[in-house]
């Protein structure tokens, strides 16, 4: 221990311990990394969306000068015998197995010394396809004869999926839901009662380091080096493919460069791992930018949401009808489909709720988490439902979130009550920085101005532990052994800053050890917004944990009370020398309960509720629906910000990304064929399209009881309710309302013509 | 991508005889920028790149002809140059004013006009606003030169008349004080992205009355296109709602505008008669 007592850690807004690294360019990535005889593996992909494969032909590819070997599933299978996995359903194999169910799907891989000559050979192979009709729309899906898979198999691993075991003869993967009440009675009650559907399209995490994965095999044990946000569930699933203990699987992470949810579960590990099998070398792939738009993407939602109210404006029933497009293999979808089933009722006070939540095949590119996890597809339905609702009551659309809004200590949809979570002063908080009390230019001309608000919610994947080791080595220095992946969020500093609060020691001089499951122990994932809270709690566990072993030992050596001997001095009395450690360990799960298999209720569903509002300004150009979103405010609930710059940059983050879902993004698809897969033509925002006036903040003095220091996540909770604020600033501005994302100067302008009853005619 | 030769000759015969082949992955380069992507989507894997980087002559600088009636610009130069050219700002403000969102600066510094208007991708900013200007290029081949005007060097998606061998020397551009001219770029997705639609516009005012214009349509078609009916409602009528309306209507009736993702055939027809009118009205001062 030092002997100045450093500043206090939480709540200071320490800059990012790696910084200097990354801007000076020597963080480590696995992109850079190069092992003795690696190949380099380059993905023949399927170019139709569904078929069987009657041939593969890998001749000439295997024939060209410095190519070491074409691979296909026969291959594979010599070395893993049952070669599927996927964290729901063991539904995806590791390369094209008899059929293909995407386009773009990876049936071969060549492997070579250069990563030229592998692409080269690519080119060189050819697949003789019988197609089979496909199935694109989740709506179709849902009853449609062509199947994407003959039979479900859900993984062992998720106990509440197991009866869905064997089940043939649909493309419903899930279906989830949640009875409260009497929904029926509740409609039959009401005075009035409203139904709206919306619609949210494909989009993707665009990561600016693409996918990368190494593994090497040897003798019964194999490492991964592998851009993950889950080195412990790419190690568990691994093991199990291999039929191998877990500690003959090592997962190395480093830094990434970014993930946003597309980094979880099994990417490129199964693949590179079976290709070092058969090959007997280390193997690496690097997706292309373009290639990324084929590995895992979010869900397309189509969303039927029914209300019925009392005439003075109270919601008494809600019926939401949500089915979600989960491509050709499950990933996490079925999770996705329960945890924004879950809340996609909207943070409103309704006695009676039902929810069904279906999770579809289809043979577009999987759906998997990406930031939000489904949370603000469902806030573009209930939020926009919400102002339709509004407006048709005549009641003022502030008021009515008011009048309905779900406060401390009520029960949510599921039953379980609503703690901790900041809806009310959030909405505040927006109203303010929005001047929403101030009289509104309303524009002139061609130029039609409005502005909107929304608010949501999220809950967050239950129940998941997080495991921490504190070292305090004999000078007293201190490292931090997590599985917390920091993938540009921040996350080793904010832990530093919690182990340093706990060990009184400045946070900067912690070191973070990063993820090697050799080394740290285990975390269900970077991801859901779970770090800060449960990660948090286990390190502040561990800190704790060592704190008392420090007091145990001073005991031991006699020491009086209050002799704040350091702690190098009381190991060097103890072992007469410069020696041993002080090793602190935390193990943190939350209060979980179940949720009941028929209802979906549970009195504790949620570790922590993520809450999120936005407002935003929008100046339209009605003669071509040019819309620019002038103003945009996202405020969120994340209990105590630990570091604030890093929690505002992870809220204006989350905008901006949310943004490009909103405005611009959307996977074009044309008969299963993605027709605009690359950054020239999948346009993400750039800064020209970030809104003049910008302002992203957390609500002042909220505290979480259960997380560490009062904190809770931070990195999801403005994406929930952007969309709905920015299509209501559009209906304000124009009296026409937008019911499918994205929001373009098209869509706007064939709204506008066809309220005016001249329709632009249908795109050829 | 297999490796290939790339040599940097360094006159204008050196690279005529380098580019003398059969071979169709024998190209010219400018500043490579529309050949690096298509080398990187493996679209074209050249066999011989011949960098026109130090071959001088002609195909460098600009300078105002002796009469000053014509810019003469040399193929090689770079957009960046253009942007910072005070002497183009004065004569052809319409080039500084496309600059602004044109691609980006990166681009902007290794980007050649002789290669863009070679490339013959009916999305790119500048081929409009050539064309509308009058501008002519000056084209050297084995057999000699010739001087064609800028929209004769388009004839179909990324088609041009030049032939293999052929490079484009120069654009002549006259310098025409009286006119007064804009570039409309009219994105629909991202601020930043390729062009829905490109318009350019020039016209010779007479107060009130147009005494002569020039319109052409890019991006939304399959090549830069000179929008002769919507010309002819215009030429000789005085500014009015009516005359923009009519000649809004007989450009939409004079193109074939597809449907693609940055927008629909019936969407993209609105966006050409709303910025058409808007254009004209700029440039008249209106």
């Amino acid at each position: 221990m030092t002997a100045t007592t450093p500043a206090p850690s939480i709540g200071r807004s320490l800059p990012r311990l790696e910084a200097r690294d990354k801007v000076t360019g020597r963080v480590e990535y696995v992109h850079h990394l190069r092992l003795p005889g690696m190949l380099y593996g380059k993905i023949f992909r399927s170019n139709v969306p569904h078929a069987r494969i009657k041939s593969i032909d890998t001749a000439a590819a295997a024939a060209l000068p410095g190519v070491y070997q074409v691979v296909t599933i026969e291959d594979i299978r010599k070395v893993i015998p049952h070669p599927y996995y996927g964290p729901a359903f063991h539904d995806q194999p590791i390369l094209a197995d008899g059929k293909v169910r995407f386009a773009g799907e990876p049936v071969a891989v060549v492997l070579a010394f250069d990563r030229k000559i592998a692409e080269d050979a690519v080119a060189l192979i050819t697949a003789e396809y019988e197609e089979l009709p496909g199935i694109f729309d989740e709506i179709e899906a849902m009853t449609s004869d062509v199947l994407v898979h003959d039979e479900l198999k859900p993984a062992s691993t998720f106990p509440d999926l197991q009866h869905l075991k064997g089940r043939k003869g649909t493309n419903i993967a899930l279906d989830y839901q949640l009875r409260r009440g009497d929904t029926e009675a509740g409609f039959a009650k009401a005075d009035h009662v409203f139904e709206h559907t919306f619609c949210s399209q494909q989009v993707m995490h665009i990561p600016m380091e693409p996918f990368v994965s190494v593994a090497d095999y040897q003798d019964g044990h194999l490492t991964l080096h592998t851009a993950s946000q889950g080195p412990s569930f790419v190690r568990i699933e691994i093991a199990r493919l291999l039929g191998l203990p877990e500690n003959r699987v090592r997962v190395k992470v480093p830094f990434l460069g970014g993930g946003f949810g597309g980094k979880l579960y099994i990417k490129l590990e199964a693949l590179v791992t079976a290709l070092s099998m058969v090959a007997q070398r280390p193997v690496k792939i690097s997706l292309t930018m373009e290639e990324q738009f084929y590995m895992v993407t979010r869900h397309p939602c189509h969303f039927t949401i029914k209300s019925g109210l009392t005439k003075e404006g109270k919601l008494i029933a809600r019926h939401c009808e949500v089915i979600w497009n989960g491509g050709a293999y499950a990933d996490i979808g079925p999770r996705v489909t329960q945890k924004a089933g879950f809340t996609s009722a909207g943070p409103y006070d309704i006695e009676n709720v039902s929810i069904n939540s279906y999770a579809v095949y289809t043979n577009r590119p999987p759906c998997g988490a990406l930031r939000g996890f489904g949370a603000p597809q469902t806030a573009w339905a209930y939020e926009s439902h919400t102002d339709m609702i509004a407006e048709a009551m005549g009641i003022d659309k502030v008021e009515f979130r008011r009048m309905n809004m779900l406060r401390e200590g009520r029960p949510q949809a599921s039953g379980t009550p609503l703690r901790d979570a900041e809806i009310e002063r959030s909405l505040d908080h927006i109203l303010d920085r929005m001047n929403w009390s101030l009289p509104f230019d309303r524009g002139s001309g061609t130029i039609k101005r409005g502005r909107g608000i929304a608010i949501g919610f999220k809950g967050i994947t239950a129940p998941t532990t997080s495991v921490a080791i504190v070292n305090l080595f004999a000078d007293g220095s201190c490292a931090l052994y997590i599985g917390t992946v920091d993938m540009g969020q921040g996350s080793d500093t904010v832990m530093a800053q919690i182990a340093g609060e706990v060990l009184n020691l400045d946070a900067a001089s912690i070191k973070v050890i990063h993820p090697d499951t050799d080394v740290t122990p285990y975390d269900m994932g970077t991801l859901g917004s779970r770090s800060t809270f449960h990660m948090g709690n286990a390190v502040k566990l561990a800190a704790q944990d060592a704190m008392g072993k420090i007091a145990d030992l001073a005991r031991e050596l006699g020491l009086p009370e209050g002799a704040n001997l350091p702690l190098a001095d009381m190991l060097r009395k103890k072992y007469g020398m410069q020696a041993g450690n002080i090793i602190g360990t935390g193990s943190f799960i939350p209060d979980y309960e179940k949720p009941d298999t028929t209802t979906g209720l549970t009195k504790k569903g949620t570790p922590f509720w993520g809450v999120g509002a936005a407002g935003a300004e929008v100046e339209i150009d009605i003669e071509t629906g040019a819309i620019k979103v002038t103003k945009l405010v996202n405020v969120a609930d994340v209990g105590t910000a630990i570091n604030p710059k890093a929690v505002q940059q992870q809220l204006s983050g989350a905008a901006i990304m949310q943004l490009g879902f909103t405005m611009t993004e959307n996977m074009v698809f044309r008969d299963g064929q993605l027709t605009n897969g690359s950054l020239a033509d999948y346009k993400i925002p750039t800064l020209l399209d970030i809104p003049r006036e910008f302002i992203n903040e957390h609500v002042p003095n909220a505290y979480d009881k259960d997380g560490p220091f009062g904190a809770k996540g931070a990195g999801e909770s403005t994406t929930i309710a952007l969309s709905p604020a920015i299509g209501n600033a559009v209906a304000d501005a124009l009296g026409v309302r937008i019911h499918d994302l994205p929001i373009t100067p098209e869509s706007i302008f064939r709204a506008l013509q066809a309220a005016k009853g001249t329709p632009l005619e249908d795109c050829a | 991508m297999a490796s290939f030769e790339l040599i940097e000759p360094q006159s204008v015969e050196e690279a005529l005889v380098a580019l003398d082949s059969d071979d169709p992955a024998v190209r010219p380069m400018g500043g490579g920028t529309a050949l690096m992507l298509m080398m990187k989507a493996q679209l074209f894997a050249p066999t011989r790149l011949v960098s026109l980087r130090g071959i001088g002559g002609g195909f460098s600088g600009f300078s105002l002809s002796g009469d000053g009636e014509t810019f003469c610009i040399g193929a090689m130069t770079t957009f960046s140059e253009l942007e910072q050219s005070v002497e183009i700002a004065r004569h052809l403000p319409v080039i500084t004013q496309t600059m602004k969102t044109l691609a980006n600066v990166r681009v902007r510094n290794v980007a050649t006009v002789g290669g863009n208007l070679a490339h013959g991708d009916p999305h790119l900013d500048l081929p409009p606003v050539w064309t509308t200007l009058g501008a002519r290029v000056r084209i050297i081949g084995q057999s000699g030169e010739r001087v064609i005007p800028v929209e004769e060097l388009f004839v179909g998606y990324y088609e041009t008349s030049l032939e293999p061998g052929e490079l484009i020397a120069q654009v002549l551009v006259p310098v025409r004080p009286d006119w007064r001219s804009f570039y409309a770029k009219v994105t629909t997705r991202a601020e930043h992205d390729w062009p829905a639609l490109g318009l350019a516009v020039s016209v010779l005012p007479e107060g009130e009355r147009i005494a002569d214009v020039s319109i052409v349509l890019s991006a939304a078609v399959d090549r830069p296109t000179r929008l002769v009916n919507a010309e002819n409602v215009l030429r000789g009528s005085v500014l009015c709602d009516e005359v923009l309306t009519r000649a809004g209507e007989a450009a939409v009736a004079e193109t074939d505008i597809e449907t693609d993702n940055r927008g629909s055939s019936a969407y993209k027809k609105q966006l050409l008669r709303v910025h058409l009118g808007r254009a004209i009205r700029k440039v008249m001062g209106a």
